[in-house]
């Protein structure tokens, strides 16, 4: 156990089940907010984090000794979006580290051999091919670092190598269009997020050590990641590598330090020259990058180089952001809940007046995606009966699509 | 057929479970050092109250305890199972507002509906319910059925129930007020006796309220916040007294400098230890010319407190205004008359986190011994007195100089003794305070109602009579009285 059994205890007694952690802050706007989208979507107790604290003391205790339906269901159905963590914190000054509680939790269930079939075929799908998808064929096949020594290594990740290449072709289109000299991994392996997250911690440790092993033999200076979650776990779970590790949006907010940013701020996004799209966007903060990370403003201001004054707030945001719902091994579980977690977060977008909702994450890209989709099917269908509905279906992008759809270079 | 699949075949599949981790999820609440973990044996999520009725009357006929639970969040362990086998019946499913009507100031809600959910419908309207200190998190209609504490607005008053309609064991249906008799439910005293109040504030529950209607209270632009600092809880009870007298201030409270005002206040980060021990945080409201006429009186009233200070190198024992930042009047105004969310969660002090009170109601004359006698049991049990915490909250219309008393304990829970520490604190305090005299608990919970009700002679008989005529088959979470 990573962490103690007295100390987990003592974490747990801690709760005094206020349930505040549910919502988003109340005031100034005095609307109710919902915030934990496990417990939203399914209600029992067990699906908000003081029901979950429950669980883990029982099992602790002795008090639960058999796996059952709705255990497997409340620990692992939860995005470990860590938003009531952030909650609770501000309200009762109290550290409880949920989310860390949680991945003990499930630390706890796997050597009980109490995990999810569907996480277990991950884990095999990635001792079989290094990638979570189980995918054979390699990202842009035969395409090529532009410098094998450079400085700068781009960390691609499973999602974007696999499931929305966009993003990783935009990243590259950025450093080509910056005239940045950079190298991809051939042998690139899984960061090991999605086996940590879901308590399959032994299986990680090769990942871990083979990962770290190439990067300080790569001779990079800088690895840059458009996954937050790689980079959580780089900064988390790895040993120190010796180099830096930023987000795509931190990298390309730092172009302009010192360099004198449109208004003049560091880490302003400043440094690129961008067309401006002319359209409403809202930004969607990763529970990774912002919660984990505590980035949230870097993403803003590099959004705000591409749409100007047209980024729109969401009601939820920064610490107290609605999950996308893919996260902590829900996505390949979870599809029904996932889904619905990301449609809320579009209305959301909309009611901001939104005509597209960005991320920085591939893993958010892809569940919003989807339940835009679905909406827009679902919208046609009603339209069909007759029903109009106001707007239409919502864009989703990463920054940095957004980025290398209008950038025209360095800002001299 | 087993009770599992009859209440699935009422409230469907996915709304009933007796899995295992689901129930230990209901098993324990903060009040964990007195009231032990149980888990119910099944959860049921009625949707309506025509499923609740049916649940009703199946645990009726099988003998099974049931333990309904709104929110949950009572801090007492009421909702924590005491029987073998129980039911958990959880009405947050139930979570409609069935109406909020402007022209009657009144509110009608379901059990799941919470006091943030509430506001939100009602300040459309320039209305709010009455709120508790309790994050706004709880169930308006549990918190007015158990007949909770309102010191966020003082001048409300005690009593918010208009009427409910609750279902008994056997199926039948109480209506209580004037919704007894038409479908007005705005009325308090339909027939007879008090109904209302009744069947209200055991320590459990008669029957399940399905819907309640509520008083609401209009919300005003004019606010004005004033904290005076005291050394003594003895000296600002003059200036309380004042303000009950005139009927001048929303919201009055004395707490000391440790303890809530920092929630208060809306911020960890203040040296509040440089302040006066004792803090009066009072708010001012009302239309125009009444709201002036109010806040120029208060004014004058601290004024006076202020210069009784002065004169005292004297040993005079005056109040301090004090001057805040502007948001610290703000996050006091919001949360007085919007819902508690920080000022009732601050006993995460240096990493603490849990919290004990004894609530009581007394008269403001016995404040300054209340709070003696709450250092001194501290101190013979072992409580380290900066864990020792006091706050009085003065209730219009002051008759019997009404307030509420709350003798706080912060604590670490984690901390092997604690528990004893408060269970020894508790045996001792509960007979002190009945010696003292009180006017009444807070609510009648399990420890603090058994040395109670030793004293109430034939009453104590004539409730578990009553009760049992309700609930014959003793299935109720009749608690801790029977
Ligand atoms: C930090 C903190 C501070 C608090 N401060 C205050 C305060 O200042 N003033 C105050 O009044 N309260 C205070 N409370 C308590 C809070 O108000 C209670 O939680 C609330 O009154 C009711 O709790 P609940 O809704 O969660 O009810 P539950 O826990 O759901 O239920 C409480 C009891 O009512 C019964 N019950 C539940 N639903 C029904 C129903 N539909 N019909 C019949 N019986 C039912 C249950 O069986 C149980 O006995 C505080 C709580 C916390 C956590
Ligand atoms: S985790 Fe924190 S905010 Fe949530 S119920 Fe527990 S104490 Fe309250
Ligand atoms: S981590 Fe997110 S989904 Fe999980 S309990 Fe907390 S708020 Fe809910």
């Amino acid at each position: 156990m990573g962490q103690e059994r007295e100390e987990i205890l003592s974490a747990i007694q801690h709760c005094v089940k206020c349930k505040l952690c549910s919502i988003a802050n109340f005031h100034p706007a005095e609307e109710w907010q919902p915030l934990c989208p496990s417990g939203e979507f399914y209600g029992y107790q067990a699906f908000y984090a003081p029901g979950k604290l429950e669980i883990f003391r029982e099992i602790l205790e002795g008090g639960l000794t058999e796996s059952s339906e709705g255990l497997l269901k409340s620990v692992y159905a939860c995005t470990l979006c860590g938003a009531c963590y952030e909650k609770c914190r501000q309200v009762t000054s109290v550290e409880m580290r949920l989310p860390e509680l949680f991945e003990e939790l499930r630390g706890e269930l796997v050597r009980k051999g109490w995990s999810l079939s569907v996480h277990r075929e991950i884990a095999e799908k990635i001792k079989e091919t290094r990638n979570a998808y189980g995918e054979r064929q390699k990202y842009r096949d035969g395409a090529k670092s532009t410098n094998e020594n450079a400085e700068v290594l781009y960390f691609i990740g499973c999602t974007a190598r696999y499931r929305v290449p966009e993003i990783a072709d935009a990243m590259l289109e950025i450093f080509d269009k910056l005239g940045i000299k950079y190298q991809v991994l051939g042998e690139e392996w899984c960061c090991g997020s999605v086996l940590l997250r879901t308590g399959q911690v032994e299986a990680a440790k090769e990942l871990v050590a083979h990962n770290s092993e190439v990067i300080k033999n790569s001779g990079a200076k800088t690895v840059v990641f458009t996954c937050p979650g790689c980079l959580n776990t780089f900064k988390k779970n790895y040993p120190e590598l010796g180099v830096e590790l930023v987000h795509s949006t931190q990298f390309l907010a730092g172009l302009g330090e010192g360099e004198g940013g449109s208004d003049g701020d560091e880490s302003s996004g400043g440094g690129l020259e961008v067309k401006k799209l002319g359209m409403a966007v809202a930004y969607h903060d990763p529970c990774h990058l912002g919660r984990d990370l505590g980035i949230y403003e870097e993403p803003r201001a590099v959004l705000k180089e591409v749409a100007g004054e047209k980024v729109k707030e969401m009601k939820r945001e920064r610490e107290q952001a609605w999950c996308c719902g893919s996260g902590g091994g829900v996505k390949s579980a979870f599809d029904e809940f996932a889904l619905w977690c990301a449609g809320e977060r579009v209305k959301e977008a909309r009611a901001a007046g939104a005509e597209a909702l960005v991320s920085a994450c591939p893993f958010c890209k892809r569940n919003l995606k989807e339940a835009a989709e679905r909406e827009a099917e679902e919208r046609e269908e009603t339209e069909k009966e007759g029903e109009e509905k106001e707007g239409k279906g919502m864009k989703i992008y990463d920054v940095v699509e957004l980025v290398s759809k209008g950038l025209e270079g360095r800002r001299k | 057929m087993n009770f599992l699949k009859l209440v699935q075949g009422v409230v469907g599949e996915e709304n009933a479970t007796s899995d295992r981790a689901i129930c230990a999820s209901y098993s324990r609440d903060q009040h964990w050092h007195f009231v032990p973990a149980k888990n119910p044996a099944f959860v049921v999520r009625p949707g309506d109250k025509e499923e609740v009725r049916e649940v009703l009357v199946l645990a009726n006929r099988e003998k099974v305890p049931v333990v309904p639970y709104s929110t949950g969040i009572n801090v007492r362990g009421l909702a924590i199972p005491v029987h073998e086998g129980s039911v958990l019946l959880d009405l947050s499913r139930m979570n409609r507002i069935l109406e909020v009507n402007p022209e009657m100031k009144t509110a009608t809600v379901e059990p799941g509906v919470t006091f943030g959910m509430l506001l939100e419908e009602t300040r459309k309207h320039k209305l709010r319910p009455a709120f508790p200190d309790a994050p706004l998190t709880v169930s308006v209609l549990v918190n007015y059925y158990l007949r909770g504490i309102y010191q966020t607005s003082a001048a409300d008053g005690h009593d918010h129930t208009l009427s409910y309609e609750m279902i008994l064991p056997n199926g039948e249906t109480l209506k209580t007020g004037s919704r007894s008799l038409s479908e007005m439910p705005y009325f308090r005293y339909g027939v007879g006796p008090d109904f209302t109040g009744v069947f209200s504030a055991h320590p459990g529950t008669c029957g399940v309220v399905t819907e309640l209607t509520a008083k609401l209270y209009r919300l005003y632009d004019n606010r004005k916040v004033y904290f005076v600092g005291f050394d003594e809880v003895g000296a600002a009870t003059k200036v309380i007294y004042n303000l009950m007298n005139d009927e001048l201030a929303a919201s009055i409270r004395l707490v000391d400098n440790q303890s809530w005002l920092k929630g208060i206040c809306g911020t960890f980060d203040f040296p509040y230890e440089e302040l006066p021990k004792f803090v009066l945080c009072v708010l001012v409201e009302g239309v125009d010319g009444i709201f002036e006429a109010k806040a120029k009186l208060v004014q004058e009233y601290l004024a006076d407190s202020a210069d009784s200070a002065d004169s005292a190198d004297s040993g005079g024992t005056g109040g301090r205004v004090l001057e805040f930042p502007a948001e610290f009047a703000r996050t006091f105004e919001e949360e007085s008359l919007g819902g508690a969310e920080k000022s009732c969660m601050v006993f995460g002090l240096q990493g603490r986190g849990n919290y004990h009170c004894i609530g009581l109601y007394g008269p403001l004359t016995l404040a300054a011994e209340y709070y003696a006698l709450h250092e001194k049991t501290a101190l013979e049990v072992g409580i380290p007195q900066d864990h020792v915490h006091f706050y009085i909250d003065p209730i219009y219309s002051f008759h019997g100089q009404l307030c509420y008393f709350e003798l706080d304990v912060f604590y670490d829970g984690s901390e092997p003794g604690a528990g004893e520490k408060l269970r020894n604190y508790n045996a001792k305090q509960f007979q002190r305070l009945l010696d003292l005299g009180i006017y009444g608990w807070f609510r009648p919970y399990a420890g603090i109602i058994e040395p109670t009700v030793e004293r109430i002679g034939h009453l104590a008989e004539v409730w578990k009579k009553f009760l049992r005529v309700l609930d014959p088959n003793e299935i109720m979470n009749r608690g801790k009285l029977l």
